[in-house]
């Protein structure tokens, strides 16, 4: 190869020249400077149609890529998937769907790092984008960070959301709440789904799903007030009753919870269990109100002599090989001290029936953790002695 | 009343306002040139390849395509093998800016072909030629003076790379640095023009779209610094071992007979076609899993990988003769190593530190300060990249320690190396900056050569007949020796007078100097020389321009000064 310096054949603009001379070369050199113009200005049109050609092309291939991974993703083909949708991001570059694809993929094959990565890099020309935000939620979700979950799930529900959209934004918060119950956040849980009760439309299944929610993080006021609010708009929805029965039961209107619980079809768990606890804690409850004393003494003569046969029962079930501890012992001394003290005529006094409520309640107590099912009977009567106690506290 | 300007500074003026509407002009037509070029690549590889091609395929096509572009760049286009940048640069500095229309062209046509049919190699450096050539023949058409002419060569090149990388500030900072080689070069602002003008027009056509979608990152811990000093030092590793093993392997081609020049690219394709076999992630310029190693989306042992295959492929691809630049290939390279040393590194570390995509981040421009030699234009390429000022300090530190090792065991940067493999000298900074007297001011045009075939004894007479004390070897196009009289003298008592010259000659390199070296430089070479000091081209190192004698150096001194005692008597009689 070889650069041997040449000299310019034609007269240069540098050149001294004579004014004829002078006038062609300036008339030659705007000549050349506007066709070099027109040759840009054509060549920038050439190369934006091919430009646009060559784009579309990679848009179709794109395409293409991301059905292959769709494809290959539900065949469980994951790492092919991943091969695939990431050639779609190249291809069509800033394409949110196939980067969201491609970070699904990644997280699905416990690539978190690089799925976190994908979606970042998205984010940061989108800060708002909902579909972005929640897929990042998701992946802290999924590696149980609780802060940055939260801070992500924030973020995709203040996003602007479309009008349109206001289902899915409800499904998201209710998938927050989820995520908060599930990692023992129920304060939070709480505080979402009273942002949830808010905005909510008259549709009864959509305040039943609050209403579990609200049951599930232990607010049961709340969850009875939204399967009330469903009953309204469908007065004989199945789970609405149910959920309505076992809040008032959990709130300990076993009367109220026994009024929806009848309605209640029986194939629902618990429905037919509960109904039985909350008649039982209806009819055997000694220290219900508006009841007559003479009422009152033979609840507690029923349920103490129930109780303390029950007590008996596992005892000689479980003493095979043991002796009875102190504490059994001394309770069941106690209860024969009682059963004396009922063959006389002054058990209507409050004192002795508080003493006996709270002596059932031990009994069954020691007699259901020492020979469990409890039947619905046993259940009532310790729900009983419960409520005694924290009435009496 | 203003004073009309002479005619010869009104020109002058005039000049500069044309060389400015110029460059604005050559920035959009480089501009475009890379855009055409990139999208001309693409579309030639899904034409070759299509979307998921099979392994034969994949094994077929390099080897098939190099036999036509081997066609193509031994009978048509012989000066656009390789990367376009040292030619763009012995252009500049060695042919008045002078690239031939052909070249840009040719350079066009055998880079898409090659980069385009899979070979491991970028597509900067030819963009850089193209749009150099772009500049040069368009400066040749209006009718620039010499010079200016010459100066647009480096504004063409600013503004291809600024289209082709999307990095403007990098751009210049790459003609300044590379191919002009003076950071204080009075044409800052041209390329900077040029280069702003191909990028506004390369963004009106493919949108802003950065090169990468890299994530921020910053320096986790104090202590990383020691990690990224490490990586620089791998980085430097891994660009010595690029540049020897280029250098050699090309250095072997080289040797092959000429016969074999015009399948040399083919034998490189099929090398290129095998390992795309098995591994089509080195295909081409590779930038989507360069992407990949920046976000963290590769595994170490994939980047391991990347990083040794891209390597060989390169150096197979370029030093075969195919037609592609190693711009692109060291990036991807420097991100596959920093990428596997930041894994590393985040699963080991005593202490916090960033995803492996900021390591991979810091490895590209670590190994394009060690391949390319341009330090700063690999920062600022970085930081156009990443918008990001923290990343900075980690990348100077790896650059540095990367540009130090590879200038301590590889003096020679790359693309002068290569260029000297073609004998082109390209001219030092300092030799380029030296005002005071050179070779060519102390040489003597008219030279007697002794004939290679010529008898020992005949060459001795020739030399006591020229009274020199020593003679060169060869004709002024081919210098292939220099024999001493002494040296005659002693073969003639040996009865070895009857041999021909050519045939006494040693194999080593003749102490020479090229027409820009200073005095100094002129005389260390003097003083090893047998008496008589050849002069040779930069352009062509085999063409001697002239000799310097002892003798030669009185007599020119003498005719000076006697020439400058009579314009001093024709001074004083006026």
């Amino acid at each position: 190869m070889g650069f041997a310096p040449r000299r310019h054949e034609e007269t240069s603009l540098a050149e001294p020249v004579n004014g004829a001379q002078r006038a062609n070369l300036i008339h030659r050199e705007i000549v050349r400077l506007t066709l070099l113009g027109a040759v840009a200005v054509i060549a920038f049109f050439i190369t934006r149609t091919i430009a646009a050609s060559n784009r579309e092309m990679s848009v179709r291939d794109a395409a293409e890529w991301y059905e292959r991974g769709e494809a290959q993703l539900a065949s469980g083909d994951v790492g092919r998937a991943i091969d695939s949708f990431r050639r779609a991001t190249v291809k069509h570059r800033g394409e949110k769907k196939y980067v969201l694809a491609l970070a699904r993929a990644l997280a699905r094959n416990r690539q978190d790092e690089a799925a976190r990565g994908a979606l970042l890099a998205l984010r940061e020309r989108a800060p708002e984008d909902p579909d972005v935000n929640l897929q990042l939620a998701r992946l802290a979700a999924e590696q149980q960070d609780v802060n940055q979950a939260l801070r992500y799930y924030h973020n995709t529900l203040y996003a602007p959301w479309a009008a349109d959209q206001a289902d899915a934004r409800r499904r998201v918060r209710l998938e927050l709440v989820d995520f908060l119950l599930k990692n023992n956040q129920a304060s939070r849980a709480v505080s979402e789904l009273l942002a949830l009760s808010t905005d909510l439309p008259d549709d009864a299944p959509i305040h039943v799903q609050v209403a579990n929610r609200f049951l599930e993080a232990g607010d049961n006021r709340r969850a009875l007030d939204q399967f009330q609010r469903a009953l309204r708009t469908s007065p004989e929805e199945g789970a609405a009753l149910a959920g309505a029965g076992e809040a008032a039961f959990r709130l300990g209107d076993y009367s109220l919870a026994r009024q929806y619980l009848r309605r209640a079809p029986d194939t629902i768990d618990d429905v037919r269990t509960m109904r039985e606890v909350a008649g039982f804690v209806i009819s055997s409850d000694p220290l219900a109100s508006r009841i007559r004393s003479a009422e009152r003494q033979r609840r507690l003569i029923a349920e103490f002599a129930y109780a303390r046969q029950r007590f008996s029962d596992c005892m000689a079930h479980v003493l095979i090989g043991r002796v009875m501890s102190d504490d059994e012992r001394a309770l069941d001394d106690q209860a024969g001290l009682f059963q004396t003290q009922l063959r006389t005529p002054a058990i209507h006094d409050a004192d002795t029936i508080d003493a006996g409520v709270d002596l059932i309640g031990r009994l069954e107590g020691i007699a259901t953790a020492a020979c469990p099912p409890a039947s619905p009977r046993d259940r009532a009567l310790l729900l009983i002695a419960q409520s005694h106690g924290a009435n009496q506290h | 009343m203003r004073t009309p300007l002479p005619r010869a500074q009104q020109l002058r003026l005039r000049e500069h306002q044309v060389f400015l509407v110029l460059t604005i002009l050559i920035g959009v037509l480089a501009g475009l040139a890379a855009v055409l070029f990139t999208v001309a690549i693409e579309q030639t590889s899904h034409r070759l390849f299509g979307l998921a091609p099979s392994r034969a395929r994949l094994f077929a096509v390099p080897p098939l395509m190099s036999v036509l572009t081997g066609i193509l760049l031994a009978k048509f286009f012989p000066d656009v093998r390789g990367s376009g940048v040292p030619q763009t640069e012995a252009a500049y500095h060695l042919a008045d800016g002078v690239i031939p229309g052909r070249v840009p062209f040719g350079k066009f046509i055998t880079g898409v072909l090659c980069i385009g049919s899979g070979h491991s190699m970028g597509r900067e450096g030819p963009s850089v030629q193209i749009g150099a050539g772009i500049a040069s023949v368009a400066g040749r058409w209006i009718g620039l003076s010499p010079r200016r002419a010459r100066d647009l060569v480096p504004v063409g090149a600013a503004g291809a790379l600024a289209a082709a990388f999307n990095t403007p500030v990098a751009a210049v900072l790459f003609a300044l640095e590379e191919i002009i080689g003076d950071m204080n070069a009075a044409l800052l602002g041209s390329t900077v023009v040029a280069s702003v003008a191909s990028v506004i027009v390369e963004r009106s056509i493919l949108g802003n779209e950065p090169l990468f979608h890299v994530p921020i990152y910053h320096l986790v811990h104090p202590a990383e610094l020691a990690v990224y000093a490490v990586l620089g030092v791998i980085g430097g590793g891994i660009s010595l071992a690029f540049c020897k093993g280029l250098l050699g392997l090309r250095a072997g081609f080289r040797r092959l007979p000429a016969s074999t020049k015009m399948l040399q690219p083919a034998i490189g394709g099929l090398v290129i076609g095998l390992v795309l076999m098995y591994s089509p992630a080195i295909m081409g310029v590779g930038y989507e899993y360069v992407d990949q190693a920046l976000n963290g989306g590769l595994l170490f042992r994939s980047m391991a990988a990347l990083c040794f295959l891209k390597l060989a492929a390169t150096i197979v691809s370029y030093a075969s003769g195919n037609a592609g630049g190693i711009f692109a290939p060291s990036l991807y390279i420097g991100a596959m190593a920093g990428g596997a040393v930041g894994i590393v590194v985040h699963r080991f570390a005593p202490f916090p530190t960033a995803d492996a995509g900021a390591y991979a981040l810091v490895g590209m421009g670590t190994l394009f300060a060690g391949i390319i030699r341009a330090p700063m234009t690999s920062v600022f390429m970085i930081f156009e990249i990443t918008q990001d000022y923290q990343i900075l300090v980690p990348l100077m530190v790896a650059n540095l320690l990367s540009f130090v090792i590879s200038r301590r065991y590889q003096p020679v940067p790359v693309y002068h190396a290569l260029l000297q493999q073609d004998d082109v000298h390209l001219p030092s900074a300092a030799a380029r900056a030296s005002t005071s007297k050179t070779a060519r001011t102390l040489m003597r045009t008219e030279v007697s050569f002794i004939r290679a075939d010529t008898s020992v004894g005949i060459a001795l007479e020739t030399l006591a007949e020229h009274d020199e004390p020593a003679l060169p070897v060869g004709s002024r196009e081919q210098l292939l020796g220099m024999v001493t009289r002494e040296r005659l003298e002693e073969l003639v008592q040996d009865g070895k007078a009857a041999e021909p010259v050519g045939s006494i000659l040693d194999d080593g390199l003749v102490v020479h100097v090229h027409p820009d070296h200073p005095l100094d430089v002129v005389l260390e070479r003097f003083a090893e020389s047998p008496g008589v000091l050849p002069v040779m081209s930069r352009s062509d190192a085999r063409r001697v321009e002239g000799v310097i004698t002892l003798d030669g150096i009185v007599k020119i001194k003498r005719r000076r000064q006697k020439a400058s005692a009579q314009a001093a008597e024709e001074t004083d009689r006026q």
